[in-house]
């Protein structure tokens, strides 16, 4: 079914949004805490996990919930709904040891691109 | 993908220019390629991660050498192609026709 | 950012840009697929409606009100919302907090993922291939480059929008701005300051407003 956006209606959707978040009941795989490795995935397909976190290892900081799996959607393969977590990932850990020892970057990801470490 | 889009870490794309009082848009044309984006994902026929997919896959050279909303415009002309709602003739058939029209 | 074939506007020659979205526009107009008013609606929304002086009365709230900000870190979205900010790209908001000894700053390295609700749309430079490629790489050089010098001595956080979360970050409050009312200091809160790209100055003396 398409659906025509009218004017009226825009302020309404806009303020609705598109939630991915998902009431879905799901196990989460990981824990706030955990040693993670981000999956060495090299899919033609879309991805949401970056090419300069791949391979490389982090803590799970925060756990947010069940969320649609980007990569899996953009593919028109589901929802399939999982775990998105926030990763830290040390600075040398991703650039090496000329980066600065205090430095951390944070990226979301989701329980199909982690493995634990 | 392993596309251009995915550029954290790169280096040698030049200083980062930020424009004092930037308008919201710089150009009329992205005005309106903004909201037809939105109007026509409002139809249902994809979803935003399948937006991003599109859009990524504009050649890398040609990704580089346009702004945002030239990605914009690029990725929603595949996915409406992709899904049927237009043809590439009919399109590349306007285009040609308001060429002709235009102010020259 | 290419500006080489976008330079016409009214009265001179369409470029193939200009070209492609008339065409796009008025096919799907007659194909009913797109109401063209509805197209001025969402440009009005965010040319004139939502912008980063949502964020800004988010940001002098929680310094204003120290219960507020608490909840704001603790969820984001729910106490956004309690302004009245939700919504298309910012259905799942997180709140981040800028201290002495700890400077968070966002980026999106795969598209442009932005707040939509509390900063309105993205500008060139956070869209920009120098800005996605470097924030992450080397995040003290892209803040120094943009004039803020962070001591060694600080941690630099950068959060990488790669899902739907969307990040806002509440910059230190300025010295000499005890007793300001809220609105004053809204005034002061800069979009580029809730990127983590900028700290927030206040004006000197006799400049307050």
């Amino acid at each position: 079914m398409r659906r025509l956006l009218r004017a009226a209606d825009v302020g309404q959707v806009l303020l609705k949004g598109g939630p991915a978040r998902l009431p879905d009941d799901v196990v989460p795989r990981f824990k706030p805490g955990d040693r993670v490795v981000a999956r060495n995935i090299n899919s033609t397909g879309h991805t949401r996990l970056p090419r300069y976190a791949r391979g490389k290892r982090g803590v799970v900081d925060r756990d947010y919930g069940v969320f649609v799996f980007a990569d899996a959607s953009a593919m028109g393969r589901g929802k399939q709904p999982q775990h998105l977590y926030s990763v830290r990932f040390a600075a040398r850990e991703l650039w090496g040891p000329e980066a600065s020892a205090r430095d951390v970057v944070f990226i979301d990801l989701w329980d199909d691109h982690l493995d634990p470490a | 993908m392993n596309g251009i889009h995915d550029m954290g870490g790169m280096h040698g794309l030049g200083p980062i220019d930020r424009e004092e009082n930037e308008p919201v848009f710089h150009h009329a044309w992205e005005r309106r390629a903004f909201a037809l984006n939105m109007a026509a994902g409002f139809l249902g026929e994809w979803n935003i991660d399948m937006s991003r997919y599109a859009r990524e896959q504009m050649p890398p050279a040609e990704y580089l050498a346009t702004s945002y909303y030239e990605h914009w415009l690029w990725g929603l002309e595949r996915l409406l192609v992709e899904k049927g709602l237009l043809t590439r003739a009919e399109i590349e058939a306007r285009v040609a026709e308001l060429r002709r029209l235009a102010p020259r | 950012m290419s500006d080489h074939h976008d330079h016409a506007e009214e009265g001179s020659p369409l470029t193939e840009t200009e070209l492609r979205v008339r065409a796009l526009e008025s096919l799907l107009v007659e194909k009913g697929l797109v109401d063209p008013t509805a197209l001025d609606a969402l440009i009005d929304t965010y040319e004139t409606k939502v912008g980063p002086r949502n964020g800004a009365h988010v940001v002098a709230h929680a310094w204003a009100d120290p219960a507020y900000k608490v909840r704001l870190l603790e969820d984001g979205s729910k106490a956004i919302a309690e302004l009245g900010y939700m919504g298309r790209q910012g259905e799942d908001m997180v709140v981040l907090e800028n201290t002495p000894k700890v400077h968070n700053m966002v980026v999106c390295t795969l598209c442009s993922c932005y707040p939509w609700p509390v900063l309105g749309l993205p500008p060139v430079w956070y869209k920009s291939a120098p800005y996605r490629s470097r924030a992450v790489l080397d995040p003290r050089g892209v803040l120094r480059e943009l004039g803020v010098e962070v001591p060694e001595d600080v941690e630099v956080r950068v959060w990488d929008s790669t899902s739907e979360v969307r990040y806002l970050v509440i910059p230190e409050r300025p010295r000499g701005t005890e007793g300001w009312s809220e609105a004053e200091l809204a005034g002061i809160v800069t979009r580029d300051s809730m990127i983590g790209v900028a700290k927030v100055q206040a004006p000197a003396r006799g400049g307050r407003r």
